[in-house]
């Protein structure tokens, strides 16, 4: 390893850092300079701007810093990559079509950059009370974006979201006691071996942190908050909660997933996979609001990630190529919902007929999202799914590919089925044609687009950059 | 550089690019994307005549191989090889892609740019199909294959046509999931005893699996194209999407899609588990023979002709798989041929009853009558294209036919004697229909006027004629190029070999964790 440490530290250090002097500029500057007001967002956008242009090849080592708090490596390296740039496809969007009120963009983009540093942390966490911690430092900010129109839809969505995170996290943190009781350091290395006293307690502590972890990352039955939050958040912070809050949730999970080779906490996870695809996709056949059915489909999508977690490491390099493909459908799809929005709900699905003749590109990057979604050749979202199968496979969990393979068939009808109205149906009489929005928001659809279009069929860069990452964790 | 010289690879990426360019001509110059279309499909059959004049009849190997790098990370190629089965499922394709082009020019007024486009991506995918020779990318292809096909009938069909494009979609796409599993269990059985990741067909063939084994891959295969062929009772997306399909979407289904199902048994189900396939075969081929007689009942009491060519798809592809599955030189040599025979003619039938509706907008048998007199040239060309769907000898229909029957009555003689029965049922309905359609007095008012035959309507009917009856009298070209590859697979599928070691049968893929 031929490399300066210190060198190595504070340029890894430089992003998060610039982050929080970004995030708090943002907030006071235009406080106390008035000429400043109304450019949060590019401020914001300006530092993830010049945040990514310090990501270099990382030199292939693993630094542990502040007694093993945060784990530099190339894995967070990826997920800090993948975590501005979620936070850049933000910012683009809400500069283009404000989801505050007048006045409130200080308080938006500083929630939204500190809610991504959150995310940040988390991914690179050493030890489970950080992860918590940053966990926390995630959440809280996305609690108040979800609300931050002060509408009754965003409020309901805030309400519910906060109530049963709380809960989650209150059952998180009494997880984490029962496990700083028995072992003798929270640090993921340390939590691999049994505990020296009572492992039955420390399995009750375990759960408990996983069904914490869960509730963020939208696994059946912790999903409740899902549909509402997604709804009735500004569809920009939507976009965010299903890319960024559940790469963080997936990622902790994989975390506890993989101390265990066995035994009952590879049983509930089993478990928890299949009732998620399962539900998930069962439960998207019945929504009519499109940000719902995205909603449903981020939770099917979790569950798709969890198959993943039972092929061993190749599993976990599916996942971090999985998480950028789904996060490019994802978005691209909420960015379609918000050019379509007239009201806080968003666009229902029967909105979108005749959206082919009215708006062919975007009808066009539309369907690419929903059959990258539901995984059909040759875009991206087949070949993430082809990673993540395979790998379980590979690991032995036939059964369980076979389940999440054949509820994949069954998602297939609820994406059609907008193209179906897209494509198949006529503007109904009166019916809004779709607002010319900002170009912005059209030139993310079209980016996501080529995204779920090449990142497939050219999957050999972004795959080996996942799993020369895979191999840090 | 190799994926374009590559006469085959080319073949496959030209109409891609094709379909991509499309849309770098105005969107209302009609007359110039049809004329775009239509030579990009004829550049494309040009090419891949080169395919058939640098084949090498005598050799059972894939030939115009490429076997290029692709993902790497799980061993992944993009390899490509044709044996003489897939050669001529390729130039049936590129064949009949320019006559669905032409076929489109009048029925076709709205959103021309994405219609002809999705023909063109159509085409590529369906030749990656039969060009694949390796599984990931078979299964790529094979599902790709879905969009285009799910727009062109979704948007551009009949009053059905929603329901039908869903249907069809769905149905496909359940069928092959299975097949999806299947195949990342066998390619990570062999990275599991051989350390190293290969989709690769050649690599995979002959994996000593135990039978148990062989049953649940070989089921999961074999649902997938039972699907696509389509086997009772899994048909019933067909009609549908037959009927509510544009008349070139129809030729392809007819032409080259259902093909794509007897191609996956001969290509792969069937060399792949040959154990299992030897306890199924008996069943397949039975399904396909209750097809052929339960598509020709249906067919027969069809008033819709377009409905009636659609079940006698079902009845015809029976036939085939009776063939195929009887592990008999003549049968499947006969079935394959009988493929190429199936697409040229019921393509046929649909551009005829196309030729129909476009003047009339009608589709029931009872609406027409007495046909000869005002369109004389039509029922000339109908009454061939009837004859050579129902076997009459001297055209290409019998050979199939024939060889299927004689071939598969050394193996099922129960079969093939039923079988016989639904051959003599095409015939009754087939000319039942003809004779309604084309003779009698001229019942209907709106009839009296019709134009004959278009020259455009020549043009993309005439090379059909002449290739129907050029395999009826000269079959020879065709099943040469064939036999090395019918014995290829016959080998095959007698290579049952005891798995040495249990190593594929315990232990792995039992590991549940429950």
């Amino acid at each position: 390893m031929n490399f300066d440490p210190v060198a190595y530290t504070a340029a890894a250090l430089s992003a998060p850092v610039l982050l929080v002097l970004a995030a708090f500029a943002i907030l006071l500057l235009p406080l106390f300079f008035k000429g400043l007001r109304g450019t949060q967002g590019l401020i914001g956008l300006g530092a993830v701007l010049v945040t990514l242009t310090f990501f270099r090849a990382a030199p292939q080592a693993k630094l542990l810093l502040f007694y093993g708090a945060l784990e530099i490596s190339p894995l967070s390296s990826y997920l800090w990559a993948f975590a501005l740039a979620v936070l850049g496809l933000t910012i683009v969007l809400s500069l283009a079509r404000p989801p505050a009120q007048e006045g409130n963009e200080g308080e938006f983009y500083f929630l939204a950059v500190m809610a991504s540093i959150g995310l940040m942390v988390m991914v690179s966490a050493g030890d489970l009370f950080t992860a918590f911690i940053a966990l926390e430092l995630l959440s809280l900010p996305v609690y108040a974006l979800a609300g931050i129109r002060r509408t009754k839809p965003g409020l309901e969505a805030a309400y519910k979201y906060f109530m049963l995170g709380a809960f989650g996290s209150g059952v998180t943190i009494l997880g984490i006691a029962i496990l700083n009781a028995l072992y003798p350091s929270l640090a993921f290395e340390a939590l691999r071996s049994a505990p020296a006293a009572a492992p039955q307690l420390a399995l009750a502590g375990f759960m408990l942190v996983i069904a914490g972890f869960a509730f963020k990352t939208a696994l059946v039955p912790f999903h409740m908050w899902v549909p509402d939050a997604y709804e009735g958040a500004p569809t920009q912070v939507s976009a965010f909660m299903a890319a960024a809050v559940k790469a963080g949730g997936v990622i902790l999970l994989w975390r506890i997933f993989s101390l265990f080779s066995g035994g009952p906490v590879v049983k509930v996870f089993w478990w928890l996979t299949v009732i998620t695809a399962v539900f998930a996709n069962l439960a998207a056949l019945a929504q009519s609001g499109l940000k719902r059915l995205l909603a449903y489909s981020s939770i099917a999508h979790a569950g798709y990630l969890a198959v993943a977690f039972f092929g061993g490491r190749p599993g976990f390099e599916a996942v971090l190529y999985y998480l950028p493909v789904y996060a490019m459908a994802t978005i691209g799809a909420f960015s379609v919902a918000l050019v379509l929005e007239k009201d806080e709900k968003g666009p229902k699905i029967e909105d979108l007929a005749g959206l082919a003749k009215t708006r062919p590109w975007l009808a066009a990057s539309m369907a690419a999202f929903m059959f990258s979604l539901a995984g059909v050749p040759p875009l991206a979202g087949f070949f993430a799914k082809f990673y993540a199968f395979a790998a379980a496979v590979s690991g032995g969990y036939t059964s369980l590919v076979v389940i999440a393979v054949v509820m994949s068939a069954v998602s297939v009808y609820y994406y059609l089925r907008v193209t179906v109205v897209m494509y198949m149906k006529q503007p109904a009489e009166g019916a809004m044609t779709a607002q010319q929005a900002p170009g912005a928001v059209e030139a993310v659809v079209f980016l996501m687009a080529i995204g779920v279009l090449f990142a497939g069929v050219f999957s050999g860069p972004l795959l080996s950059l996942a799993a020369e990452a895979s191999h840090w964790f | 550089m190799e994926l374009l010289t590559n006469p085959l690879s080319f073949v496959i990426l030209l109409p891609a690019f094709l379909g991509l360019a499309i849309f770098a001509v105005p969107r209302d110059n009609a007359g110039l994307l049809k004329k775009f279309a239509l030579l990009g499909t004829l550049a494309t059959f040009g090419v891949s005549l080169k395919l058939w004049t640098g084949f090498d009849p005598a050799s059972a190997a894939m030939q115009f191989a490429l076997d290029k790098a692709w993902l790497p990370s799980y061993g992944i190629n993009y390899s490509l090889g044709i044996d003489g089965i897939s050669l001529l499922m390729v130039l049936l394709t590129t064949f009949l892609m320019p006559i669905s082009v032409l076929a489109s020019f009048s029925y076709i007024k709205e959103a021309q740019r994405p219609y002809y486009a999705s023909l063109l991506f159509l085409e590529a995918a369906m030749i990656g199909v039969f060009a694949a020779s390796d599984l990931f990318v078979f299964y790529l292809f094979w599902e790709a294959m879905l969009i285009p096909m799910y727009f062109l009938i979704g948007v551009w069909g009949g009053p059905r046509r929603v329901y039908a494009a869903l249907k069809f979609f769905i149905y496909t796409m359940a069928g092959s999931v299975l097949m999806l599993a299947a195949i990342l269990w066998l390619a990570s059985a062999h990275h599991a005893a051989s350390g190293a990741w290969t989709f690769s067909m050649p690599a995979l063939l002959g994996a000593p699996l135990a039978e148990r084994l062989q049953f649940w891959l070989f089921a999961a295969f074999a649902l997938a194209f039972a699907v696509k062929v389509p086997l009772f009772p899994f048909h019933t997306w067909l009609p549908d999407a037959h009927v509510e399909a544009p008349t070139a979407g129809s030729v392809i289904l007819a032409g080259v899609l259902l093909k794509m199902g007897v191609y996956g048994y001969l290509r792969l189900a069937v060399p792949l588990f040959p154990q299992a396939a030897a306890v199924f075969a008996p069943w397949l081929a039975g399904l396909g023979v209750v097809g052929v007689i339960y598509g020709s009942l249906v067919a027969w009491s069809q008033k819709d002709m377009k409905k009636m060519v659609a079940y006698s798809s079902v009845a015809h592809l029976g036939i085939v798989m009776l063939g195929v599955m009887a592990f008999e030189p003549a049968a499947v040599a006969g079935g394959v041929l009988q493929m190429v025979n199936h697409g040229l003619s019921t393509g046929a039938l649909f551009l005829l009853v196309g030729v129909l509706y476009e003047r009339r907008h009608t589709r029931q048998i009872e609406d027409y009558g007495g046909l000869a007199k005002v369109m004389p040239a039509f029922a000339a060309v109908f009454m061939i294209v009837t004859l050579s769907s129902i076997g009459l000898p001297g055209l290409n229909g019998f050979i199939g036919e024939a060889l299927v029957l004689f071939g598969s009555f050394r193996v099922h003689p129960w079969l093939a004697g039923i079988a016989v029965g639904g051959v003599i049922l095409s015939a009754v309905y087939m000319l039942g229909m003809y004779q309604q359609v084309v003779f009698g007095p001229l019942r209907h008012e709106e009839n009296k006027a019709l134009p004959d035959l278009s020259l455009r309507e020549w043009l993309y009917l005439l090379p059909l004629l002449a290739f129907i009856v050029l395999i009826g009298v000269l079959p020879n070209p065709f099943l040469r190029r064939i036999r090395p590859a019918v014995d290829n697979y016959i080998a095959l599928s007698r290579q049952h070999t005891a798995p040495p070691a249990a190593v594929l049968n315990l232990g792995y893929g039992t590991k549940e964790s429950k």
